[in-house]
């Protein structure tokens, strides 16, 4: 029915613009909680984003994104830091350091699959973030600071940061700049994804001899997937470090890799927008799970531990009564 | 398929329509439609936060100061409350986590909408939340950490610490080794962050020679091998005396491996006030017991067992009443010379409470309140500095702490977080008001 819904590239191009300025006009109207919550649906769609390019499309099953996030996340602070470059630049740095490392994994990438790859990428997980302990240049446990500093005059100024009437917060401006980075990253990738490398992947992923004899090169492509899908993750996880504050290895666990990936599959591991419902039920589970908590009369112990348990189940659940995930819109 | 498909959409978009719904409902303040107040005091509530480990590896202990607090706030409560409200604690877990920490301090300030945050626990995670308590300007009092940079009011405007900072810790100590154990080898473990920067100030202040200087990466104490290697530089740089200046399951880890190396009775330990808990120790690391029998620790509060001490009765009573009696230690004593103070500093902000007069109050007539501690606080319109002394105990192998000298008598060693020198000084602590309930 919606087959043709936002197929031509310019509307699509203007209906991401009218969602991404209806987004940043209704922060004014909803608490400065929901909107700290907006920013972290943003990085999570940059990061499920990373998932869905490369499992959902080429095929390839990575469990260390959140290590890959670790990295976009340490060079951004660490350029910021020390060469004091503009915040955005240091995005830029982070999406640039997670392309870097895809692409060396992406070699490695290319000689393994399926469990083989799942357990290099999951090694790495678990390996990265500890690496913040043996350099005493990246801050250890306690990990680095990563402070834009006050939100902008011109920001606070502008006539959009009046509607609505309420402060315009430091969570507000990591809101208004995460948010239009996650659509335009859906943007790219969707674009990417409906040209001849995204053609490329798919036809890696469905059948890899039958690719090879049609003249693709599919070590080759497999490394540009990771190299792809690697610097969305360095973005992430530099957009996380941002919002938090900080790059410290316990934002990067293993639980986030593997967060990802229920992320990923609960919106349909091929559906890119569908990414975005993945996000938002990834920001609600641990405050939903806690008022359930809550209710129910659990201690504190049980809050804490609650959302793991949740976000298990989810996975489990959703492999089981919705194969194909959560689909909004088109899939291919 | 074609019917499975339509009812996965379905399905997908209720579980979208159900979340979106979810989370509109519970952004709509509870008091969205009464007049307009100071943020989590009502009429009749005062609503406070806590953030604290209650589960990973620095959570043994610690886990009872939040429950410590709460008890005795219970005991205020129903006694009246303070200036007719009652206080309620909200506690939040942040595994000892700075991520944590910051995601628990954005749930407590713009979820539960807290008053103030009280007691919250490391300095890696206060520090983590900072930005975000100053630009909300939510008063963070007595925090649970010794960083000696909280002090500052520029950077940290609505932070009070409370504890004797680690540099000041660290001076005193190195000053107790200089006039007990002249000519000694000394070996010192840190935890590896601005826990154990700070104390490293205070022994280069103090002009102690360190042999053996073994950092480590918190949370690495639950790792076997990382413990043998401290043990192994212990032994190898041939120490005398070991600091341990981490927190308590790091301590027990320490004690726990070098009484599997054969070091009891070898080697002089001295603990570091954050991890010196005798019954975590003993509940973490039972093997640890024969080392813990003649250690030296630091503390700022009188012994736990110590019931000749008219803080910690009252406290034994009120545990035994409202915290499930929970086993009396240095972590209860704490959780509730916490919660006496705070309640005391809301007495004091008077029946128009309001962030900035809470502040104000501390800083007005905080140094003349009651608390535990032998240490005076130090309190006042420029300084955020609470407590600055030390007495020094040795531990029995029951875990119990006497006074290492002044013949059985508490004996005050104070200083401060610069160069200034350690002095002995005398103990002038205020009387613990009638049935513990201040009245100030």
């Amino acid at each position: 029915m919606h087959k043709k819904f936002i197929a031509s590239p310019a509307l699509r191009l203007g209906a991401f613009a009218l969602l991404g300025f209806l987004l940043i006009l209704i922060s004014g109207f909803v608490d400065e909680l929901r909107v700290y919550q907006g920013a972290e649906v943003a990085v999570y769609v940059v990061a499920i984003a990373s998932i869905t390019l490369l499992t959902g499309y080429s095929g390839q099953l990575s469990l260390g994104h959140g290590a890959i996030m670790a990295i976009g996340a340490y060079a951004a602070t660490l350029s910021f830091n020390g060469w004091h470059i503009p915040w955005l630049l240091a995005l830029a740095v982070g999406a640039v350091a997670g392309a870097i490392a895809g692409y060396i994994l992406g070699f490695a990438a290319a000689r393994l699959s399926g469990p083989y790859l799942a357990g290099t990428t999951l090694a790495l997980a678990v390996g990265v973030p500890s690496l913040a302990n043996q350099f005493h240049v990246l801050g250890g446990e306690q990990g680095l600071t990563f402070d834009i500093g006050d939100v902008p005059q011109w920001a606070s100024n502008s006539w959009l940061a009046k509607v609505g009437g309420g402060d315009f917060t430091t969570y507000k401006w990591f809101y208004w700049i995460t948010v239009p980075i996650a659509l335009a990253t859906i943007w790219i990738v969707r674009n990417i994804l409906s040209g001849p490398l995204g053609r490329r992947f798919k036809a890696m992923r469905s059948h890899p001899t039958a690719a090879s004899l049609i003249g693709i090169h599919v070590s080759r492509t497999k490394v540009v997937a990771f190299t792809y899908s690697s610097s969305l993750a360095g973005l992430a996880g530099a957009m996380l470090a941002m919002i938090l504050g900080l790059s410290a290895p316990l934002v990067f666990t293993l639980t986030l890799s593997f967060t990802l990936v229920t992320g990923a599959v609960l919106s349909g591991v091929s559906n890119l927008y569908g990414g975005i419902i993945g996000a938002m039920v990834l920001v609600a589970i641990p405050e939903l799970s806690a008022s359930v908590a809550t209710h129910l009369g659990g201690s504190e112990k049980v809050t804490a531990n609650l959302p793991g348990v949740v976000t298990s189940l989810l996975l489990i659940l959703t492999v089981l009564i919705l194969p194909n995930g959560a689909k909004v819109g088109r899939s291919k | 398929m074609q019917v499975h498909r339509s009812t996965s959409r379905r399905i997908s978009f209720a579980l979208a329509a159900v979340t979106a719904l979810a989370l509109v409902g519970t952004s709509i303040p509870a008091n969205a439609f009464s007049p307009r107040s100071e943020v989590g005091v009502s009429g009749s509530t005062i609503k406070l936060g806590i953030t604290v480990p209650l589960t990973g590896a620095a959570a043994p202990g610690y886990n009872k100061v939040p429950y410590a607090m709460k008890a005795y706030f219970d005991y205020v409560n129903a006694n009246g409350g303070v200036n007719g409200r009652k206080i309620q604690l909200v506690i939040k877990d942040d595994a000892y986590s700075p991520s944590l920490a910051k995601s628990a301090t954005n749930d407590l300030i713009l979820k539960d909408k807290v008053f103030a945050l009280v007691g919250t626990l490391g300095t890696a995670n206060n520090e983590a939340t900072t930005k975000f308590v100053n630009d909300h300007k939510v008063p963070r009092l007595f925090i649970n950490t010794g960083f000696s940079g909280f002090a500052n009011t520029k950077k940290y405007p609505t932070t009070f610490p409370l504890f004797p900072s680690y540099a000041m810790e660290a001076k005193i100590m190195g000053k107790y080794i200089a006039d007990n154990f002249p000519g000694k080898k000394v070996a010192l473990i840190y935890q590896d962050d601005d826990f154990g920067a700070d104390a490293l100030k205070g022994f280069a202040a103090a002009g102690t020679t360190l042999v053996a200087k073994i950092p480590y990466a918190s949370a690495s104490q639950s790792d076997p091998t990382v413990v043998g290697k401290w043990i192994t530089t212990i032994v190898g740089a041939q120490a005398d005396v070991a600091i341990m200046f981490g927190v308590s399951s790091a301590t027990a880890a320490a004690l726990g491996g070098a009484y599997k190396a054969g070091l009891a009775g070898k080697i002089q330990w001295i603990l570091g006030s954050v991890g010196s808990d005798p019954t975590t120790i003993k509940a973490l690391a039972p093997t640890a017991v024969p080392l813990l029998n003649g250690a030296i620790a630091a503390s700022f509060l009188p012994s736990p067992a110590d019931t000749s001490d008219e803080y910690v009765a009252q406290f034994r009573e009120i545990n035994a009443k409202y915290n499930n009696n929970a086993v009396f230690d240095n972590n209860v004593l704490v959780g509730m010379n916490t919660g006496m103070l705070a309640v005391q500093a809301l007495r004091a902000a008077g029946k128009n409470l309001t962030r900035a007069s809470l502040m104000a109050a501390i800083s007005a007539k905080g140094a003349s309140w009651s608390s535990a501690a032998f240490s005076p606080i130090l309190y006042s319109g420029t300084s955020h500095v609470g407590y600055a002394g030390y007495w020094f105990g040795r531990l029995s192998a029951s875990g119990d702490s006497t006074p290492v000298d002044g013949a059985g008598k508490y004996v005050l060693y104070t200083t401060d977080s610069g160069s200034g020198a350690v002095v002995k000084s005398a103990i002038k602590r205020p009387a613990m008001p009638e049935k513990g309930l201040p009245n100030n």
